[in-house]
């Protein structure tokens, strides 16, 4: 899911970075209001949890791995806002100090993985959980992180496809892209509806804040 | 003290962490998903071309990989505590001002 230097095309390269610098200060004024020493230190444990688990590359045999990306289980635990600078933190460590993730990537990969995951992960969440009560936490989760990540991969696709250097355009990227992650999305989504489960009998507080159930 | 049982949970997968990223990934011989589409595609990775960080990949120089790679978690979660600590007085700053 990392892009790396290389990959896009300065065009797209710019126009991600725009699009990513735009929607960070739109979330500016979110972050200052929901922000508190309680959401920070939730937002540190977050971000170092979900960085360890994304150094968890589990092999498949045949040459892919696959690892949890988390930005839907960041986007129900601290919500669209405080869920995207959870992301992005990490993002930006990965790609500053071990260059995972390229530095002409980083807008792209935000998007990918700090706005589309958070973002779908959070609505999916939040529509179950407003729906169905505390029923649908675990089955939004699950639904959530799915869709997440099958989405960011469907943003990714279209990133590399619509970079003109590059050899097939989106008729292939996005299908690759999308597919791929459509299937590994659903580890994701049982991996954030695990936890899910877990906070709900362990913390539940962390789960329900911000929709009335 | 809070998120306890987190914090632990973290340390134990930082130390197991080599066991994935490293020991199966060279027998296994893996690459992320969008690196095996691009390859399929021609598109080239130019990662190690356009460096600034000896710490590339989670490796630290002078030690073995499985090592380093532990060492590089710690790095990384120490730095995002660290900014996470910076946030926090921030946050505590403006609301007393």
């Amino acid at each position: 899911m990392h892009i790396p230097d290389g990959y896009l095309d300065p065009t797209v390269s710019a126009a991600t970075y725009i699009i990513f610098l735009a929607y960070f200060v739109y979330a500016l004024k979110f972050m200052r209001k929901g922000f508190s020493s309680e959401k920070a230190t939730l937002l540190s444990v977050l971000a170092s949890g979900i960085f360890v688990a994304q150094m968890l590359n589990w092999p498949i045999p045949g040459g892919t791995s696959l690892h949890f990306v988390g930005g839907a289980l960041a986007g129900i635990l601290l919500g669209p806002w405080l869920g995207f600078l959870t992301i992005f933190l990490v993002l930006l460590v990965q790609c500053l100090i071990f260059h995972d993730g390229g530095i002409t990537a980083l807008g792209a990969n935000s998007i990918n993985m700090a706005i589309v995951d958070v973002l779908v992960g959070y609505l999916i969440y939040y529509v179950a959980v407003k729906y169905f009560g505390k029923r649908g936490s675990v089955i939004g989760a699950f639904l959530g992180g799915w869709a997440g990540i099958t989405l960011a991969g469907l943003a990714c696709g279209l990133e590399i496809g619509f970079s003109p250097s590059f050899p097939y355009g989106v008729s292939v990227t996005v299908p690759v892209m999308t597919l791929w992650h459509l299937g590994l999305g659903i580890v994701e989504g049982a991996i954030t509806a695990s936890i899910v489960a877990y906070l709900a009998r362990r913390m539940p507080e962390l789960l329900y804040s911000g929709v009335r159930v | 003290m809070r998120f306890k049982r987190a914090w632990v949970t973290i340390f134990v997968l930082l130390l197991v962490s080599p066991l994935f990223g490293v020991i199966l990934a060279e027998i296994v011989g893996y690459h992320e998903p969008l690196d095996v589409a691009a390859e399929l595609l021609g598109k080239k990775d130019l990662t190690e071309e356009v460096n600034w960080t000896p710490f590339l990949d989670y490796t630290i120089p002078w030690l073995p990989a499985e090592i380093g790679y532990i060492v590089s978690g710690f790095i990384g979660v120490a730095l995002i505590m660290f900014i996470g600590f910076l946030a926090k007085k921030a946050s505590a700053r403006a609301k007393a001002s």
